[in-house]
């Protein structure tokens, strides 16, 4: 008894803090979705979200493009890292690290002194007469922007699963008579499988409410649905706004649990 | 005894890691159908050896030989060699049946032939009903149950055992030595088997090959380990046994604490030093004055089938075991037939082992728990 209540006492500040600002917040969300200006019940603002079809799709198209580009780099990094030695892999994982220590903004800020019109990339193909591409402003450049961000999110959870797999796993792999490609078809793709699927999570829904990414690196043609969410709540359009992250929300749950039933029962997160 | 064709030979391998010699000029030949076993304490290289045989390892010097072709560098997967690892190894994210399926999946087998021969492998090692358990609902001998099946429905020309039976407890890893060596018996493939259990090494295996620092101490049947070591680092790690100095004056006449013991060695120098080995059951213990020697015994234990009595003479602690219970304090004599004489060449290992003036259960408890952790590279 006393121990379940010593249990409880140490929750307690989260459970506090969860249903301050994040159970609250949900249902102010949800009011807010479903009411008008006057503050009746009203689907007036759901419906509404059709004029933003368009956007919609487009955010989970670069979402799940960024997702899929992100686990291609990062799986092999990911695998050659766990086989490396413990120092090379400190030294590794740093690199990983390094981008995340300088702030998302500054980061995205920087890509565009490399892609704009004059920039880096167009200042330099300037010497052979070629250009200026344009660069900045297309889908292209958001995408790239995202998988530069989100990368390191794909990386650490397939490593530390990698790292989980027994070397004798491979050993015996291999013993029983497969190559290599049969040892990662067979063994490494199953096991790593839950950091997969915690990575593809951890990427993609970041990745679908993005918003400044696609305002600096992107154009009118690239807004995203986060950009929209932001520009309602900064014109004081609180239902539309609040309306819009309520369909976003259901999506990301949509898409999640979808996930999930690609990873057994142990691995990925739970939704 | 037909001499079989020789399966896997070794020649001159060597081999470091981080700049320590693991292996050192190791020459070795196993036969077909031999049950062949790597005995030595944690870092003697036997796992080393193992690996390099199953290609795990690619020694730097020397030419590994299976089955009449030069395997240097072939991976794994091209030996016809499966392997039983420490800590089985076994799939986690498959089941019973799968895990036996492996190789045969990776092999193409068709799938009515693996559903046949996975059946039957499985019921040869007792694990019918268990295709489709999960390994890790399993325990530790039906595991390991899954790694002999999962080596053997690959029908390997040798099978590699990589200390198979360490991790489990007394009882079943004496079970499991015995259907060890009837599945190798009945199968008749060649086994080589690891393991730092001198006793496990003497009642499974044709051959014992003796390990330390990198190199092999002595190759021989069980008997012959037992009964003829060939320096003090094989007659202390196999069995007990109090090692002495002698000269030995002449054939057949050994002098030990001054006093000349017959014995049946022949063909060593006049005057030479040796090292004299005497099994502590091979010792008689008498009355003072009709012993050999004589001395004081300072400790006594009883173990069940005998007592393990330790006597003090000319400052040498000897192991005897004995069904005498003398007391502590006691002057005993001891009497030693001379067959039970063994004689060795002086080696590197002279001096080192083989006096119990150290000797406590402690010791032996410490010397047995060591090596299961053991992770040799």
């Amino acid at each position: 008894m006393k121990s379940s209540l010593g249990r409880k006492l140490i929750n307690a500040p989260y459970l506090l803090w969860a249903a301050l600002f994040i159970l609250i917040p949900l249902i102010i969300v949800a009011y807010y979705a479903f009411t008008d200006t006057q503050g009746n019940f009203s689907f007036e603002y759901i419906v509404k979200i059709g004029e933003y079809k368009e956007v919609l799709i487009r955010s989970l198209v670069y979402a799940a493009v960024a997702t899929a580009i992100t686990l291609v780099m990062a799986y092999p990094v990911a695998y050659y890292m766990s086989r490396s030695k413990v120092s090379t892999q400190k030294m590794m994982m740093l690199l990983v690290m390094l981008p995340m220590w300088m702030n998302l903004l500054i980061r995205t800020y920087s890509w565009t002194t490399i892609l704009e019109k004059t920039g880096l990339i167009n200042s330099f193909l300037d010497i052979f007469g070629i250009g200026p591409l344009k660069i900045i402003g297309t889908s292209g450049a958001v995408i790239l922007g995202m998988v530069y961000n989100y990368v390191p999110y794909m990386i650490l959870p397939i490593y530390t699963v990698m790292t989980k797999i027994d070397n004798s796993l491979l050993e015996a792999a291999e013993d029983l008579g497969s190559n290599g490609f049969s040892k990662l078809k067979r063994v490494i793709l199953p096991l790593s499988l839950p950091g997969v699927i915690s990575g593809i999570t951890m990427v993609f829904v970041p990745s679908i409410s993005t918003f400044y990414i696609s305002q600096k690196l992107g154009g009118p043609q690239t807004q995203m649905i986060g950009d929209i969410i932001q520009k309602r709540f900064d014109a004081l359009s609180y239902n539309m706004g609040a309306s819009l992250s309520f369909v976003m929300m259901i999506v990301i749950l949509i898409s999640l649990a979808i996930m999930n039933r690609f990873s057994d029962d142990d691995g990925g997160i739970i939704v | 005894m037909k001499e079989k064709k020789i399966v896997v030979e070794l020649k001159n391998i060597g081999i470091s890691f981080d700049g320590e010699q693991i292996l050192d000029d190791l020459n070795l030949e196993i036969r077909d159908g031999e049950f062949v076993t790597f005995l030595g304490p944690s870092g003697c290289g036997k796992t080393t050896t193992l690996r390099i045989i199953g290609g795990f390892t690619q020694p730097d010097t020397g030419e590994v030989i299976i089955d009449g072709k030069n395997m240097n560098g072939a991976p794994p997967y091209k030996r016809q060699v499966n392997t039983i690892f420490q800590r089985y190894a076994l799939f986690p994210h498959l089941n019973v049946f799968e895990n036996v399926a492996f190789g045969l999946r990776v092999n193409k087998v068709d799938s009515k032939e693996i559903e046949k021969r996975v059946t039957a492998m499985l019921e040869s090692v007792n694990l019918s009903g268990f295709e489709k358990r999960q390994v890790h609902s399993l325990s530790g001998g039906q595991q390991q149950r899954v790694a002999i099946a999962r080596a053997l429905v690959n029908n390997p020309t040798i099978l590699l055992l990589d200390e198979p039976l360490g991790a489990l407890d007394l009882k079943l890893r004496k079970d499991m030595q015995n259907e060890l060596k009837n599945i190798q018996q009945q199968l008749g493939i060649t086994f080589i088997f690891v393991t730092h259990d001198q006793e496990e090494a003497l009642s499974m295996s044709d051959t014992v090959v003796v390990m330390n620092e990198g190199r092999i101490q002595q190759i021989g049947t069980p008997e012959d380990i037992y009964n003829e070591p060939k320096n003090a680092f094989v007659a202390d790690f196999i069995g007990e046994s109090n090692i002495l100095d002698g000269i030995m004056r002449e054939d057949r006449l050994v002098e030990m604490f001054g006093h000349k013991f017959d014995c049946v060695d022949i063909g060593f120098g006049k005057n030479e030093p040796v090292d004299v080995v005497v099994r502590p059951e091979d010792i008689d213990v008498v009355e003072p004055e009709k012993g050999q020697l004589s001395g004081t015994v300072s400790s006594i234990t009883f173990k069940g089938v005998h007592y393990e009595i330790i006597v003090d003479i000319n400052d040498f602690k000897w192991m005897i075991q004995s069904t005498d219970s003398p007391a502590v304090g006691d002057v005993i004599g001891i009497s030693i037939p001379p067959q039970d004489i063994h004689i060795m060449k002086k080696s590197e290992y002279s001096g080192m082992f083989g006096d119990y003036s150290t000797f406590s259960d402690e010791m032996e408890l410490i010397g047995d728990t060591e090596i299961t952790g053991e992770d040799e590279t």
